[in-house]
């Protein structure tokens, strides 16, 4: 059963030589027949299949298209051709914390997280000191989230996260929270994420995390697929493109 | 969207509570600039028009319904860019960042139009019975304020000047609707045109059932339905066109 299915996927920028934002500059624009623009290939005839309970890293050097990637599979942006096909639920975490309120407190943004990932507070409420007890909360939940440190805001988002049973995982970069004792953590509840069988797709400069969570993986560059396949030749050749 | 009931009364608590918890007098402040604003044009204009009847609590109604009309559609404007993260972060459907500011928008005038009950009694003895009527015209309101909502929101991703050119535009709409004027003042032959207006029907409505105890004609209940049928068309037909490239521009 294929989890992920991305065919032949674009995605085309337009940089327009002249930005054009508000009315005055379309009319502008249109007056002077202003139309030119560079185009930009962030994606380019990108294609693979993803099984169920995969654990999929994708690397590459910034700008090389990964996140791009991410938010076409999270279904926020809108390939220009191709297709992509996703079975079964998605959770996208392509940053951490999206919708959190600096004026509410640490509960009330947990249930405002979670209906935005998707569960119920019934669900919410179930997990609830879960989620206080993985991020080493517990005696904040009433404090305003202005109030914390930003790594206390971003543990508690990844703890919120990663309590959301979704069956296909998104992973952006989400191991650069915390300090070594809470990467450590989050390794641990992504390992438990492969046992249950979920499918992963993970981003992330941490070569040595790719190499201990990914059976395949793939490298971008310039929008386009390098190598794509065993982690372990595709970090080789990762290393030579880099030096 | 009935699958996101619940992000959607999140995020209308979200707002509210913003709205409300920022500033000391809170709600006070939502009641009382209105009923500033309404003392300030009663004096100015309780001379020219003194032989109109209940001038003062029309005002008041006037004022009410036209707030409801030029807040939340300013509100609205702003729903999808000011909340950018949860349109290139996460995906949920955008609709629902428009539904749920229109919603606490909806909340915002319920209870400014509650407080209004009282004074209406101060100022006029009995309250009508028909004033029963006047949720259900709020929800007849309500859908109008989305549906253009909607509209603002999605061009306004795109023309980000809008936020300049829609209170101008609100302010030409205000001078068009009855609210400082009675309407025997409006010329005979513009009143065709005047009474297509749907908030001018809308605020005759309001007017009609909380302080005259009059039913609303059919024909303003049409106008307003024929308005409103047509702005959530457009502003749906719109938003979808243009959603697919916000993640892009904002």
């Amino acid at each position: 059963m294929n989890a992920i299915i991305v065919d032949k996927v674009s995605k085309r920028f337009r940089i327009p030589a002249k930005k054009k934002t508000t009315m005055f500059q379309y009319v502008v624009g249109f007056m002077k027949r202003q139309y030119n623009y560079e185009e930009l290939w962030a994606l380019k005839d990108v294609s693979f299949v993803l099984k169920r309970g995969e654990t999929f890293g994708i690397i590459g050097k910034n700008g090389s298209g990964k996140t791009t990637l991410m938010k076409i599979l999270a279904k926020v942006m809108y390939p220009d051709t191709g297709s992509v096909t996703v079975n079964g639920k998605v959770a996208a975490f392509l940053g951490l914390g999206v919708g959190f309120q600096p004026e509410l407190s640490a509960r009330d943004n947990v249930y405002l997280y979670s209906s935005i990932l998707g569960i119920g507070r019934r669900v919410a409420r179930e997990k609830y000191d879960a989620i206080f007890d993985f991020a080493e909360l517990k005696q904040f939940e009433n404090v305003r989230l202005k109030n914390f440190s930003s790594g206390m805001t971003m543990r508690l988002a990844f703890a919120t996260a990663v309590h959301v049973e979704l069956d296909t995982m998104l992973l952006d970069e989400v191991l650069a929270v915390g300090d070594e004792a809470f990467q450590k953590k989050c390794i641990d509840k992504i390992n438990e994420f492969r046992e249950q069988g979920k499918t992963i797709v993970f981003v992330s400069h941490n070569l040595q995390a790719v190499r201990n969570l990914c059976q395949r993986s793939m490298l971008l560059h310039n929008g386009r697929i390098v190598s794509l396949g065993d982690t372990e030749g595709v970090i080789k050749e990762y290393q030579a493109l880099r030096s | 969207m009935w699958q996101y009931r619940e992000l959607i009364i999140n995020l209308t608590i979200v707002d509210l509570k913003k709205r409300y918890e920022s500033n000391i007098l809170g709600f006070v402040w939502q009641f009382l600039s209105p009923l500033l604003l309404a003392i300030v044009l009663y004096i100015v204009f309780k001379n020219l028009f003194a032989q109109e009847e209940f001038f003062a609590i029309k005002l008041l109604v006037g004022i009410m319904a036209w707030r409801f009309f030029s807040i939340t559609t300013g509100a609205c404007l702003a729903s999808i860019v000011s909340k950018s993260a949860l349109v290139t972060r996460v995906f949920i459907p955008r609709k629902i960042l428009v539904f749920s500011t229109a919603l606490s928008g909806l909340i915002s005038s319920l209870f400014e139009f509650i407080i209004l009950i009282p004074m209406i009694f101060v100022l006029l003895g009995p309250v009508p019975a028909t004033i029963a009527l006047y949720p259900l015209i709020h929800l007849l309101y309500f859908p109008l304020i989305y549906g253009i909502g909607l509209l603002l929101s999605a061009l306004y991703v795109y023309v980000r000047d809008l936020n300049q050119i829609w209170p101008v535009f609100l302010q030409m709409l205000f001078f068009l609707c009855p609210i400082i004027y009675p309407l025997s003042i409006v010329p005979p032959w513009y009143m065709t045109y005047y009474m297509l207006n749907p908030l001018t029907r809308l605020i005759l409505i309001y007017r009609d059932v909380m302080i005259v105890g009059k039913l609303p004609s059919i024909e303003d209940i049409a106008v307003v339905i024929g308005f409103t049928a047509l702005a959530l068309l457009l502003g749906n037909y719109v938003f979808g066109k243009l959603e697919r490239r916000f993640a892009e521009l904002i």
